[in-house]
């Protein structure tokens, strides 16, 4: 395009700051359109478990997707790589947890990088990010709760240069395909994060030749500044100097350990924030370990703080909040090498609520109530034909209620979408029977915690085995400022037949046999707020809707409905709302409690 | 349908309704004359509106209502209902253990929103009127349990009670077998004759529940309002001594007889904005262009979409609001920016352009209506590009209250001077549009530089000049009437209806004869319809297509089937186009990945006399036309613009910019180093460089 020279004065002005802002998003937007549409694995295609961002040259995040679960990407790339010896054309790729110190925190995720050179300068990074469905390992789909160390959850790249000048190195890539045991998938799946990161390396290339390399440098640090301002400014207006403490607790490890605790010590005085990890748990035997970059607890706390703003980017800015994260090496949020990883969603999410139990804590209950663990389960065995088939589903659950909105029902995370009924019946030997909210399952409030949700599926084929995945049974999510806790979930074989036996919660090795029925319901999210102080027509709606039952309505809400049940009884509610004492401490769990521990 | 057979209708007439004014657009085909009328819409009732401005345009041409042959009719009835969630109370059957189809939709937070503040949007219908019936087919349409009747009949007649006249009935697998669905309308309609019905394996036998539930629950959502309104114009037609039959725009850039749209009344989803990309396509034809993208900017939002080889792309991953909508629709992607979108500087100092709008009420500060905040609009007057004045004479714009505003919420705040700030709320609303077009061209593996822009709507031509530069466009093409390019849509359209099925099929072998079979049927249903709408042999045209994608991946690309047949060579070459397809979206292909083949599609269309556009006679020397003369400020600094009457120049007239060209409907900025030329059939043909 023809475009006036680079001014002499390099500077992003705001309207110039903008447009780059909007190009830059769109091409994130377009990577990760491009893996979605094109890769393979269910992982990626249907539950959306990839990612795409874009880097400054010095490997910071310029613009990422929504969701705070990354460490720092591109160095564990520099330490073997410099720079300098960068050229146009190279792609790095890496899946390796612990040389990356958990840049990426199991071994599925594989990270590809592509250098963005403009004028033979090193300008930028396009980087794409995606769970593959099997790369080898003890189970297919490579993670499995009976894993002991990293070795059995699949094979392990380090960060290598896969392409130089643009070519391929395809002895590496044969030897990882070989490792898979649905290698077809994993080579789409590589062809589309490879796609991906070269179409965001093209569009970085056209907006640097467009503007200018130092206005759109410029325009990086402006833009990394305006999310790090904000969001410095609103987490030290809610955190007043002083010292927060909060736990919460993963249930077990899948090995006969448990339960765990994550323990945030949160110390802000009045020219530093350093959170303290190191009195959480000893490291698990089984893979709940989480091998947590020190980046990833301020990108959950940026995150948070940097809200819905539109004018505002998710990206290194959200770190800056916080200034130093504190890590005991051998605790199960810095387990040694090799310590198995596979199950680290369930501590990631702890990590997480615990996070927003810290801002509960220094707020006074302003903040959001914890969500359950999403569920996983894998099932594997052989369809017609005595093909092998691998189904991994990933189940929604109910999210933590908001001091002005109830939690959020039945979703896994962000931007994972469950499978159709009618995609699993046409694509796996399996009939999915039900398939609704869990009701019940969100913990009482003013506002309401979301509701997990009800999945049944039967076995088409003659045999399968189960891997199971649920948290949050032992442990409810917590409920805040006058709110419940979120109803626990369970797995069943069989319900209701002579057979029926409830499933150890996270493990491996259940064998299905044709026409066995798996019956998932799971967990809910807790409440905000006193549930008698929820309008009780919200009540109503909700038993109508099938998300409270009228006991659940009269006991915990008070509300009591008319014989038929399709209105409000206002005397009665007034008389079960007004004889009731209101006692309330910050947390529910169980019992209303000051601290939880 | 009358008229059709052998004696081409001479007259057609066509309406096209805005939130303001009703566009009336009369064409006599023998004589190749073309006649307009404007009068105000009228919402309360839209049909009052829509027989006066028939009125008159009849009597401007001193035509009589009989002798016009067709009625065409672009409706945003039920993008309206859909938008404002205004449509009818709704009631869904669907199957046990599904109640919460909706409200789980497909379980995600939304890939831009932020997880802690995300609320999920209230679903059109909520779950207490949701019945979950016993009865359940296998994927191959296999009766495993029967349809508990009963059940239906119970679910049926509490609806009835409840007052729910309109019923979605969505069973799982239906798309392969209808017999349930068939059976619980039977029932429902026997238990709640009143009620309006929409059953899945009608609107779209596609796989896919949520998204197959959310299409045919739109579909009676609408369907009262729409079938209502039809019949009111139907009416109202009648009473004026107009026997034309009545003939809808459809999402997908086609028109239907009234009768399809009573059916399935969700197809007019993108009515409007389908009419204006068919227009654009008419008239980009018109001027030699067949690589067009048109650009239509309104007051609030801009519709943007690429026709390649004179045809615009379908997709069947569209949305209408929140809510997917995954009927065939024209592949077209909405911004919001228009006019009067509002500029703001926010408390992080970004300035933001839109998706705020001024609207048409309060407006742009300079319309003087009690708009306070600066807007698009506001912008192009501060720095010269429109007069301060309408050319009808009806409206002065107030020059200094836009300068206040921009000056005071956006220059001072930023530190800008007031020329800088202008042209930076110009130049982010230019971008945003810019990358909407990128979607549709480079995104989707085209060129821009390859294709015209055909900029239209009454704010179309201002930006249209600024956006060719940015995009290296070298030609723009400005329809002779830019502001009512959706009228001359409809004329200009033909009879257009889409079949499809989900009919899943692997490689290494594929079913022929199921695959021939469902293509037949769905040509069967296709013939079916245009013998109904009464179109002659000679003017049907059948295309087939299928969608495909390779094993493993969860999405379809839609590619035209290759031939008539069903045979191991026309499979192949369905796949090779696939390749190529998946090549030029996604940069790469895979050959030696097996291909599945999804969906089949028969898309049937009843071609339409198209009307000649009147040539425009030939002017005297462009200078002639200018009637001002104003100063405009270019980033290059400040010029004396000519401005120009476009009714006055005639067929060859050229101009070179700077230069402003007004008209009734619209004005055109023309940048320095643009030279413009009209076209003989009265486009405005601008060249860059």
């Amino acid at each position: 395009m023809d475009q006036p020279a680079p001014k002499t004065v390099a500077i992003c002005d705001p309207v110039t700051l903008e447009i780059v802002k909007g190009a830059l998003r769109a091409a994130q937007s377009e990577m990760e359109a491009l893996i979605e549409r094109t890769a393979m694995s269910a992982f990626i295609r249907e539950k959306k478990d990839f990612y795409a961002a874009l880097f400054d040259a010095d490997g910071r995040m310029v613009v990422g997707s929504n969701v705070p679960i990354f460490g720092d990407i591109l160095q564990p790339v520099f330490d073997r790589y410099p720079r300098a010896e960068m050229r146009p054309g190279d792609i790095y790729w890496y899946n390796d947890c612990y040389e990356s110190r958990g840049a990426v925190s199991h071994t599925p995720d594989q990270v590809f990088i592509a250098p963005v050179f403009v004028d033979g300068v090193l300008c930028a990074f396009a980087q794409s990010w995606a769970h593959f469905n099997d790369v080898g390992g003890m189970r297919p789909g490579s993670l499995s709760p009976d894993c002991t160390d990293i070795f059995q959850e699949g094979i392990i790249v380090p960060p290598i240069r896969v392409a130089r000048d643009g070519a391929f190195n395809e002895e590496a890539l044969r030897i990882f395909y070989r490792n898979s045991r649905f290698p077809a998938m994993v080579q789409g799946d590589t062809r589309a994060s490879v796609a991906a990161v070269r179409l965001g390396e093209k569009r970085l290339v056209e907006l640097i030749q467009r503007f200018g390399r130092e206005v759109v440098a410029d325009a990086f640090r402006r833009l990394i500044a305006q999310t790090e301002a904000a969001v410095t400014a609103r987490l030290r207006a809610a955190f007043p100097p002083g010292t927060y403490r909060f736990t919460d607790t993963i249930d077990r490890d899948g090995q006969g350990n448990g339960p765990f605790k994550v323990r945030l010590k949160m110390v802000v005085t009045a020219d530093r924030v350093v959170l303290d990890t190191s009195e959480s748990d000893d490291q698990a035997p089984g893979p709940i370990n989480f091998l947590m970059h020190p980046t990833v607890p301020k990108a959950i706390l940026g995150f948070y703080f940097l809200g819905a703003d539109p004018t505002l980017v998710f990206n290194a800015g959200v770190e800056g909040a916080v200034d130093e994260v504190v890590l005991r090496p051998g605790s199960l949020l810095q387990p040694n090498f090799p310590a198995p990883l596979g199950q680290r969603g369930l501590t990631m999410i702890r990590t997480m609520t615990a996070c927003m139990g810290l801002i509960n804590e220094a707020t006074g209950g302003k903040g959001v109530a914890s969500s359950s663990a999403y569920v996983i389960y894998y099932l594997r065995g052989d369809a017609a034909g005595g093909h092998p088939f691998l189904l991994t589903d990933g189940v929604g659950v109910g999210y933590g209620a908001r001091p002005t909105a109830d939690g959020i029902d039945g979703v896994y995370f962000v931007a994972q979408e469950n499978y159709p009924a009618e995609f699993l019946d046409l694509s796996y030997p399996v009939r999915l029977r039900a398939y609704g909210v869990n009701m019940d399952s969100g913990g009482p409030g003013r506002w309401r915690g979301g509701c997990g949700v009800i999945r049944e599926i039967e076995l088409l084929a003659p045999e399968a085995v189960l891997s199971m995945r649920i948290d949050s049974v032992d442990h409810p999510p917590w409920g805040v400022a006058g709110g419940r806790n979120g109803g626990t979930g369970r797995a069943i074989v069989n319900p209701g037949r002579p057979d029926e036996r409830i499933l150890e919660p996270l493990s491996d090795g259940t064998v299905m046999r044709r026409g066995d029925v798996l019956r998932l319901e799971t967990g809910g999210g807790g409440g905000w707020g006193h549930p008698f102080e929820r309008e009780a027509e919200r009540v109503l709606k909700d038993v109508l809707g099938g998300f409270v039952s009228r006991d659940s309505a009269e006991r915990d809400y008070g509300v009591v409905l008319t014989a038929d049940g399709r209105a409000v009884d206002e005397a009665a509610t007034a008389r079960c709302r007004g004889n009731a004492p209101r006692q309330a401490k910050l947390f529910h769990r169980r019992v209303y409690v000051d601290a939880l521990e | 349908m009358s008229g059709l057979d052998g004696t081409v209708p001479a007259l057609a007439v066509a309406v096209d309704i805005g939130g303001t004014f009703t566009d009336v657009t009369l064409v006599d085909r023998a004589g190749a004359r073309l006649w307009t009328a404007k009068t105000p819409s009228t919402p309360d009732d839209p049909s009052l509106g829509f027989m006066a401005g028939i009125g008159k345009a009849l009597e401007r041409a001193g035509l009589s209502p009989t002798s016009v042959g067709q009625v065409f009719h672009g409706t945003t009835v039920a993008t309206n209902l859909i938008l404002e969630s205004k449509g009818a109370v709704v009631g869904l059957i669907t199957t046990a253990g599904f109640r919460h189809v909706l409200e789980l939709g497909r379980q995600d937070i939304p890939r831009k929103s932020n997880m802690f503040e995300w609320v999920k949007p209230q679903r059109p219908v909520p779950p207490e009127r949701i019945y979950d019936i016993p009865g359940r087919l296998d994927a191959t349409g296999a009766e495993l349990e029967p349809l508990d009747e009963a059940a239906v009949r119970r679910a049926a007649r509490a609806l009835r009670d409840d007052g729910v006249a309109a019923i979605a009935v969505c069973f799982l697998h239906a798309f392969t077998n209808a017999a349930h669905e068939r059976r619980a309308a039977e029932l429902i309609a026997a238990e709640h004759p009143q009620a309006m019905i929409s059953l899945s394996s009608d609107v779209l036998p596609v796989f896919r529940e949520y998204e197959r539930s959310m299409a045919t629950i739109l579909n009676v959502y609408v369907m009262p309002a729409v079938s209502s309104y039809v019949a009111r114009l139907e009416r109202r037609l009648k009473d004026g001594r107009i026997a034309a039959p009545l003939l809808l725009m459809k999402s997908s850039g086609g028109v239907t007889g009234a009768e399809a749209v009573r059916l399935t009344p969700v197809q007019t989803a993108l009515s409007g904005p389908a009419a204006g990309v068919v227009g654009a396509q008419f008239i980009g034809e018109s001027a030699g262009f067949r690589d067009l993208i048109s650009v239509d900017i309104g007051g609030t939002s801009a519709d943007i979409c690429l026709i390649k080889d004179g045809t615009p792309g379908l997709t069947t991953n569209g949305k209408v609001g929140d809510w997917p909508l995954t009927l065939p629709m024209i592949d077209m992607t909405t911004i919001g920016a228009g006019g009067g979108s509002i500029a703001r500087v926010s408390k992080t100092g970004a300035l933001t352009v839109g998706p705020e709008s001024a609207g048409a009420k309060p407006g742009p500060v300079c319309y003087g209506g009690g708009g306070a905040e600066p807007t698009v609009t506001d912008a192009h007057l501060v720095l010269g590009h429109l007069p301060p004045y309408l050319l009808s004479g009806a409206m002065r714009l107030d020059v200094a209250a836009a300068r206040q505003a921009i000056r005071s919420k956006i220059a001072e705040p930023l530190g800008l001077d007031l020329l800088t700030a202008a042209r930076g709320i110009l130049a982010i609303v230019d971008n945003h549009m810019v990358g909407a077009i990128r979607v549709v061209s480079v995104e989707r593996g085209h060129d821009p530089r390859e294709f015209a822009l055909l900029p239209f709507g009454g704010a179309g031509p201002l930006h249209g000049g600024a956006l060719a530069r940015l995009l290296d466009i070298k030609t723009i093409v400005v329809p002779p009437a830019p502001g009512v390019l959706s009228a001359l849509g409809l004329l200009v359209s033909n009879l257009k209806s889409e079949y499809s099925r989900t009919c899943l099929e692997r490689p290494p072998h594929f079913d022929l004869s199921r695959m021939a079979a469902v293509l037949a049927a769905l040509e069967q249903e296709a013939q079916a319809w245009l013998v109904a709408e009464g179109v002659p042999a000679a003017e049907r045209e059948i295309a087939w297509h299928a969608s495909l994608r390779y094993e493993h991946q969860g999405f379809e690309l839609t590619v035209p089937w290759a031939g008539r047949a069903v045979t191991d060579e026309s499979v192949a070459g369905t796949i090779a186009a696939f390749h190529r397809l998946h090549e030029r979206l996604y940069t790469f292909a895979q050959e030696d990945t097996p291909v599945e083949i999804v969906t089949l599609r028969v898309d049937a269309i009843g071609r339409l006399p198209r009307p000649t556009l009147p040539g425009l006679p030939r002017g005297g020397a462009p200078a002639a036309a200018i009637i001002d003369r104003l100063p405009v400020e270019f980033e290059s600094g400040r010029a004396e613009a000519p401005v120009y009457d476009r009714a006055r120049l005639g067929a060859g007239a050229r101009i070179a910019g700077p230069a402003i060209v007004v008209q009734l409907d619209s004005t055109t900025l023309l940048l320095p180093g643009q030279t413009a030329e009209m076209h003989r059939y009265g486009s405005l043909i601008v060249q860059d460089g």
